[in-house]
Formats: structure tokens, C-alpha cells, sequence
């Protein structure tokens, strides 16, 4: 038998791992060093789990045997019609300005790049705040009810509905925009005929989008005054009912999931 | 004889019909309008914030052209920035127990690696926890079992990050090129070592971007959440509001944003170099931007 004998992969043919970059070793320690920190400053303990689960386990108990009966009640049946109704007249109000704001907000369709950078850095300063701290801010300007809760979500929405819609407006075809300059069309004619028509679906689906958020979000506001089931609920904790907490937040959350299904359809059918 | 603009005219085809849209317009504003009527919202005083706003912004800024270093503005300014930091702690600690949590779960709902009845089971669970806001998870389980503070609420961010970012890993893990899986088939690997060497590897970076995004989101999560008591720079907002401490409120109010924008750019910057590779990449990368979940 003279045939070769089969070479053997050793250790050496192999290609050596590289090292882990610096980059790497940096970015794992900063992320320990924050996560240590973190759970120290928090004092992070999963202890009551264990020793408090009886104390919590008789409330969450509760929670698990609601009283479907306040349910019926004129004054809760009202609030869920006033977070529709806020929701509703918040969605349109801050889509329709966000619109416009979306269109000084992308490169595409402002009128100079100081409109630009100035809109962009305002929509991130509007982000940046929570609904909830809008809804105190309004609710010191106009006094509790429905009111500040429209006001706080339209801020709220516009800050949402004009970066996502700016940033469809950033990768439109600029072929139409072109086509609407070279016939000689105005700005706003180039905003109509050229760009809307092309954001228009992705527009829509983020108004339902936002729509979802504010019925979820209503029901945080009322905890500050600003109208909506939010009011009962924190009615409620206060006076510590919780079975009756319980059956508002799963009728709260079976009319979000509604919702939420739905406006999800819409949208599928819409992009 | 005929002109050529009546050619044309008789060339161009009939515009599509605008009956479904415009039903829908009707529609819409029906709804719309019987919301006007039927809420009660006193619109009279909308007026009020024309002459109100100004006056509080005005007693805001004075509060924060106050001299920072003198007493009491300085302990309003460093009280400020230590409870937003406590924000951040919750936070980054609440999208750590996420993350840990929906990473196992994202892989039980992606219809290409688990079976199809457990996909459906697992879908649900995330969509129910999508639907209920993080104040209330704080209210009902979180206070309850682990008292009112800072770990309540970090613990409520974690419960509530597991919806979104289960529900965004699942579908990266839905988009991976099938080759890699076919190829460890062929060699006859377990399901383990499956997922391990041709899944991981392909959805990791896009997965760790969700986690800074959904970090980005809990930041605003996080400063509200005092306001029921679970910890944060929420918890002096309420009181500051009932109290109508104006100065304090300027300030707070802009430790809040001015924070929250600076953390936001450098968890998108991180992002952008987790998607995009090292280096200045001008592309921009396709991935979500903060907004709320």
C-alpha cells in the first residue's frame, strides 16, 4: 500500500481567534460597572419575593377576584368614553399639526437647513418629556378635566407623529419632486403632489399608531387630574379597593386590546 | 376637425373612484365630531393658556436663573440630579431584567425555530403585556410585594420591557438567512448547538439595539413613574406640582429633558455602531427610533 496517508488537521493549520478588540473589553466593563452601580443605587434585592410574597400575594390575590359590578356604574362607564373621547380629539389634532411640523423636519421638504436643524432639535426637546409631565404642566395652566389630557396628548403626539413621519419623508423617491419642480410647481404644491402622496400610508399608520398609545396613556394621566379612567383608578388605590381596581384595569386593558387588534389591521391594510 | 387637446383629453383615463375614501372621510368625522359633542372638556378655558403659560414659564425661568451655587438653589439643583440619576439606575437595571427575561422568550415566539402552538401561546402572553402601561404594573403587583421605591419600579420597567422587546427579537429571528441552519443540520448539530452557532450570531446585533432602544424609552418611563411612588425624579414632580413651586418645577423639568436628550444621543450612537460596524458610516441604519412603546 503506497497510498499517501491521510495529513491529519493539527492545531497549527487552524486560523488563530483574534483577540477581543479593545473596543469590546471597554464596552463590557462600562456596561458592569453600570449595572453594579445601578443595582446598588436601586438597592436591588429580589429577597421580598421570596419573605414579602405572602403580604403581596393576599393583594394580588384580590386582584384576581374583581368586582365586575362597578363596572356598571354611570360615573366609570363615563370615563371610558372621556379617555375615548380625549384620545380620539388628541390623535387628530396633534396628527394634523405633526404633519406639518414632519415637513420642516426632514431634508427633503424644508425650506432652508436652519428650519431643519431648529425643527429637529425642538421635536427632540418635545420627546424627551413624558405624557405624564405634560399632563401636570397643563393641568396647573387649565385646571383638571378632559382638557389639559387633550392638550398634554397633543404635544405628546406631535413630538411622535412628526419624527416618524419626517423620517419617511427623508427616504421618498425624488423623482416626483423633481418632476413637480421642472413643471413648475410652488412648495406647497411640491409638499402635496410629490411627498404626500408617497408618506401617505406610513402618516396614517403611525396616527394609529399613536391613537393606541393614548388610550394606554390616558389612563396614566387621570392619575395627575387630567380626566379619563385614569381618575378612577387613582381613586381607587387611594382608597385601597382593590377588587374593584382590578375589574377597571381588565376592562381597561380588554378595550386596549380591542383596539389594539383593530388599529393593527387598519394598518397592515394600510402599508 | 378635432384639436389635439381634446385628443388628449379623451386619451387620459377616468381618474379611479374616490367612493371608498370618501366614505371613509365621512366616517371619520363622524366620530371626530360626536367626540367634540359628547366631551366635556370646557373649552372656554382654552383661552387660558395664552395668559397662564407665559406667566408660569416666566416663574420658571426664574427659578432657574437663580444662582445655582447659592443655597437653597444649589440642594434644588443637586436634589434634582440625583433622583434623575436614580431614573437612569431604574432604568438601564429594568431593560437588563428585560432583556435577560425576553431573550429565551423571543426564540419561543419566532415561528421558524419553535413549533407553531407554543408561538401562538407565547404571542399572546407579549401582546397582553404590551397592553398594560408600566404605572400600573407598578400599582398592582410591584408595590405591593416590594414596597414603594426606586427597585418597585425598576422591576415594573423589566415586566413591561419584556412585551416590546420579545415581540421585536422574535421577528429579527423570523428575518435570518436559513443557509447557516441548513449547513449545522447537515453536520448533524442539536437543536441547542443549532440555535447557538446559526441564530445567535445573525440576530445578536440587532437584538442589543432593541435593548438600548427600549432603554431610551424607559428613561421616560422611569421619570414618571414617582408620581405613584415608585422611585425616580417622578416622585418630587407631583409634589412640586400640588406645592406649585415654579422655580423648582423650571428646574426639574430641565434636568429631565436636558438628560434624557444627552443619554439618547449616545445610546443612538451606540446603536448606530452595534447595526453599522465601527467607523463613520453615513447610512443610516434600519432600525427603530425611540418614541414609546
Amino acid at each position: 500500500m503506497t497510498a499517501p496517508a491521510v495529513r491529519t488537521v493539527s492545531q497549527s493549520d487552524r486560523p488563530v481567534k483574534p483577540p477581543p478588540s479593545i473596543g469590546a473589553i471597554l464596552g463590557l466593563v462600562a456596561f458592569l460597572a453600570i449595572t453594579v452601580y445601578s443595582a446598588i443605587g436601586i438597592e436591588f434585592t429580589l429577597t421580598p419575593l421570596f419573605t414579602d410574597a405572602m403580604r403581596g400575594r393576599e393583594i394580588v390575590a384580590r386582584y384576581f377576584d374583581p368586582a365586575w359590578s362597578i363596572l356598571t356604574r354611570p360615573a366609570v362607564i363615563d370615563a371610558f368614553l372621556e379617555t375615548l373621547y380625549i384620545a380620539i380629539l388628541a390623535t387628530l389634532v396633534g396628527s394634523i399639526l405633526a404633519l406639518l411640523l414632519a415637513m420642516l423636519a426632514s431634508k427633503v421638504s424644508a425650506p432652508t437647513i436652519a428650519v431643519y436643524r431648529v425643527t429637529k432639535l425642538v421635536l427632540s426637546v418635545v420627546r424627551s418629556l413624558p405624557d405624564v409631565a405634560y399632563g401636570l404642566l397643563f393641568v396647573a395652566f387649565v385646571q383638571t378635566g378632559a382638557l389639559p389630557g387633550i392638550l398634554a396628548l397633543i404635544v405628546f403626539n406631535i413630538g411622535i407623529v412628526a419624527k416618524l413621519t419626517s423620517e419617511s419623508i427623508d427616504a421618498v423617491d425624488r423623482g416626483p419632486i423633481e418632476a413637480v419642480e421642472a413643471a413648475g410647481g410652488s412648495r406647497f404644491q411640491r409638499g402635496r403632489f410629490a411627498v404626500m402622496p408617497q408618506v401617505a400610508p406610513n402618516y396614517l399608520s403611525y396616527c394609529f399608531y399613536v391613537f393606541e398609545l393614548n388610550i394606554r396613556a390616558s389612563a396614566v394621566l387621570g392619575i395627575v387630574g387630567a380626566g379619563g379612567i385614569g381618575e378612577i383608578i387613582d381613586l381607587l388605590v387611594s382608597r385601597l379597593q382593590h377588587e374593584e381596581l382590578a375589574a377597571v384595569v381588565f376592562a381597561l386593558f380588554a378595550v386596549v386590546f380591542v383596539l389594539d387588534q383593530s388599529s393593527r389591521a387598519i394598518r397592515r391594510r394600510l402599508t | 376637425m378635432r384639436t389635439a387637446e381634446a385628443t388628449a383629453r379623451k386619451n387620459t383615463p377616468a381618474p379611479p373612484s374616490k367612493v371608498r375614501t370618501t366614505i371613509w372621510l365621512i366616517v371619520s368625522a363622524a366620530i371626530v365630531l360626536w367626540a367634540l359633542w359628547q366631551v366635556d372638556a370646557r373649552w372656554e378655558r382654552v383661552g387660558q393658556i395664552v395668559t397662564e403659560a407665559p406667566r408660569y414659564f416666566g416663574l420658571m425661568s426664574q427659578g432657574l436663573l437663580q444662582n445655582p451655587i447659592a443655597e437653597p438653589w444649589s440642594a434644588y439643583w443637586s436634589k434634582s440630579i440625583a433622583l434623575m440619576i436614580e431614573s437612569l439606575q431604574m432604568a438601564w437595571i429594568g431593560t437588563l431584567i428585560g432583556a435577560i427575561i425576553s431573550f429565551p422568550i423571543a426564540f419561543l415566539a419566532a415561528s421558524n425555530v419553535a413549533p407553531r402552538p407554543v408561538v401562538l401561546v407565547v404571542r399572546q402572553v407579549l401582546n397582553i403585556i404590551r397592553a398594560i402601561p408600566e404605572i400600573v404594573f407598578a400599582l398592582v403587583f410591584m408595590i405591593p410585594i416590594f414596597g414603594l421605591g426606586p427597585l418597585a419600579g425598576a422591576l415594573a420597567l423589566g415586566i413591561g420591557s419584556v412585551g416590546t422587546l420579545g415581540k421585536l427579537s422574535s421577528e429579527a429571528i423570523e428575518g435570518i438567512d436559513l443557509g447557516p441552519m441548513e449547513a449545522l443540520d447537515a453536520a448533524g448539530a442539536s437543536k441547542i448547538q443549532l440555535l447557538r452557532w446559526a441564530v445567535v450570531p445573525q440576530v445578536l446585533p440587532e437584538i442589543v439595539a432593541f435593548w438600548l432602544y427600549r432603554f431610551e424609552i424607559n428613561i421616560r418611563a422611569g421619570a414618571i413613574l414617582g408620581i405613584v411612588g415608585a422611585g425616580g425624579i417622578g416622585s418630587i414632580l407631583g409634589q412640586l406640582f400640588n406645592g406649585r413651586e415654579w422655580g423648582r418645577i423650571g428646574i426639574t423639568l430641565v434636568v429631565i429633558i436636558v438628560v434624557t436628550v444627552i443619554v439618547d444621543q449616545i445610546s443612538a450612537a451606540v446603536r448606530q455602531r452595534i447595526i453599522s460596524g465601527p467607523g463613520r458610516s453615513t447610512s443610516k441604519a434600519d432600525i427603530p427610533e425611540p418614541v414609546v412603546d
